[in-house]
């Protein structure tokens, strides 16, 4: 379960020059072990700057980036092993996919790793479960596949190489509603059955809502908001005026409750919110 | 229908590979838009949206069938070059990825990039930009570098470049799928403007439902064919339908619905209704239920 801390990290593009831009601001926090972090923030709140930090493929302009108790850049000449603890996955990852067949796109990652053969074929075999991948597809052309089969198989690939935290940025953007529910429950399960952390930055507050135990809320270079989903999601308008929102969920029960019905306060899934209505139809019935 | 804007009439298109194997998308397709309206098309990825976009601005030409745009039968053999260059002006799109559709480095630049190429005259270019920077709330950035903006102020700018060609519709292929929430309720509100303001006829393609539930009606294409066509309202309703063709439903019918498979009924023994798709109509609903209690 590796911990990834960050210590007063700055990171400052074209420093030195007119077009110098501060993309994280002295930052420090925690990210915990062992569950799914959501990474949340508007448009060039620094998100994305933060993810290419954790694996060390940027260097902080300052500050200090920790994983598992380890500084990544305290010897820079072994700043590569961060690449396989730290597991990126960047936006519409299906346009590295380059292999003749899905399965030995898949196996760069192990194959680069130094493994023999018959490991590789376990982690590729078990990613591809993870990702819904059937195994006639492994044989396929990655280009044979579909949009959504294709972004899983570049998930798969990273995930094959058994990192100790996985990263991804927006691995559901421009999904239909079931490739998003494949994609994000595929990261779930892998999530749950190792045991590993997991980080995934989002647009979506309805996929957070549902997949992320813990959220991390950025705005203009800085950490506004950390703590777990429900915290976050009884917090409306600050997140409103960082230019994110609540599931359309939560305003309804918000505004329920606002009305002056004892509707408890922080749900953010539709099926909490059917169990609570549930709960106070059947008492009001009982009670008459 | 009083007016149809876009009529399509038993089309056919398929896309066919290397070797040959044929993969039909649409089949025996009919639609008509009205025009002045605001559609949005739902359907899974694959299912054939996109395709449609493209056969309405020709960049794709089906196999057989026929498509009326604004009167003019563009899959007519006799359509002449003005007249597909009329029906490219008149039907803009505007796509998912706003940093592949900016090509200068100064905003207002960007939009007078259409007109110019219209061979329009300088002064009427200088008033369409400044009409297009104003129809999308962006005449403060006149003179930014794209580059600069966020994703949602992009894709405005991105509209803007299609108004100032003075289109009669707009498709927007998932112009939101890539969005922040402020950024998607931008363009969200810049679309209904253009809408309801301009009277431009919208057709409006996403994955999310409640901004389907924003437009007049809503079109679910599956498999090529439609599977569902109805105010918002209607097509809502149906929620096991939709989840079958692996769509959604705005969270608060989705609540409803599952309610009333647990049970729970009205005053007068009735099912709780699916039409609520707003935060306000379907909390007004639940109180009235629970206060009936």
């Amino acid at each position: 379960m590796t911990e990834i801390e960050l210590k007063n990290v700055s990171y400052i593009y074209s420093p030195d020059t007119p077009f110098r831009k501060v993309a994280l601001d002295n930052v420090s926090l925690n990210i915990h072990g062992g569950v799914i972090t959501g990474l949340m923030g508007h448009t060039g709140s620094g998100k994305s700057t933060l993810v290419s930090l954790l694996n060390g493929l940027n260097r902080p302009t300052s500050g200090q980036v920790l994983v598992g108790g380890e500084d990544v850049w305290a010897d820079p000449k072994q700043v590569h092993r961060f690449a396989f603890k730290v597991g990126l996955v960047f936006q519409y990852p299906e346009y590295q996919l380059f292999e003749e067949t899905v399965r030995r796109d898949i196996s760069f990652g192990p194959r680069n790793m130094g493994l023999d053969e018959a490991e590789i074929a376990r982690r590729v075999d078990e990613a591809a479960s993870f990702c819904g991948l059937s195994p006639e597809l492994l044989d396929k052309s990655p280009f044979d596949l579909s949009g959504g089969q294709k972004r899983r198989a570049a998930i798969a690939g990273v995930m094959a190489m058994e990192p100790e935290v996985l990263v991804l940025d927006e691995p559901a953007a421009g999904l239909d509603p079931r490739g998003r529910e494949e994609i994000l429950g595929g990261i779930r399960s892998y999530q749950r059955m190792r045991g590993s952390s997991v980080v995934i930055v989002s647009h979506s507050m309805e996929d957070m809502a549902r997949y992320s135990d813990e959220i991390i809320v950025m705005d203009h270079a800085k950490v506004k908001m950390q703590g777990t989903t429900a915290e976050i999601f009884a917090r409306a308008d600050e997140l409103k005026s960082v230019g994110l929102s609540v599931p359309q969920i939560t305003e309804l029960m918000n505004r329920i409750r606002e009305r002056g019905i004892p509707v408890r306060g922080g749900i953010y899934t539709v099926e909490d919110a059917r169990d609570e209505l549930l709960r106070l139809i059947s008492e009001r019935r009982g009670r008459r | 229908m009083n007016d149809p804007f876009i009529k399509i009439e038993d089309l056919n298109f398929s896309y066919t590979d290397e070797e040959g194997n044929e993969a039909r998308v649409l089949h025996g397709f009919n639609l008509e838009i009205e025009r002045g309206s605001l559609v949005a098309v739902l359907g899974h990825n694959g299912s054939g949206k996109s395709t449609l976009a493209k056969l309405l601005n020709m960049i794709l030409m089906p196999q057989s069938g026929r498509i009326v745009v604004d009167g003019l039968d563009i899959t007519s053999p006799d359509l002449t070059e003005d007249q597909l260059f009329e029906n490219r002006r008149n039907v803009g799109m505007v796509f998912q990825n706003p940093d592949n559709q900016l090509v200068a480095t100064i905003v207002e630049e960007d939009i007078a990039f259409g007109p110019e190429n219209l061979g329009i005259e300088p002064k009427e270019i200088r008033r369409r930009v400044n009409d297009a920077l104003a129809a999308v709330g962006m005449t403060e950035f006149a003179r930014h570098s794209p580059h600069q903006l966020s994703g949602g102020q992009k894709q405005r700018i991105a509209i803007a470049g299609i108004i100032a060609m003075l289109p009669k519709c707009i498709i927007f292929d998932e112009s939101t799928a890539m969005l922040d929430p402020r950024g998607r309720a931008e363009v969200m509100q810049t679309i209904l403007r253009l809408n309801r303001e301009m009277g431009i006829t919208v057709l409006h393609i996403t994955h999310f439902m409640n901004e389907a539930a924003m437009c007049d009606r809503v079109v679910v294409i599956n498999d090529g064919e439609i599977a569902l066509d109805g105010r918002p309202q209607e097509v809502f309703c149906h929620v096991a339908e939709l989840q079958e063709i692996g769509l959604d439903v705005p969270q608060t019918a989705e609540l409803m619905y599952e309610l009333n498979l647990s049970g729970v009924r009205d005053g007068e023994g009735r099912e709780l209704p699916l039409s609520c798709l707003t935060v306000d109509e379907c909390a007004d609903e639940l109180c009235r239920l629970i206060d009936s209690l």
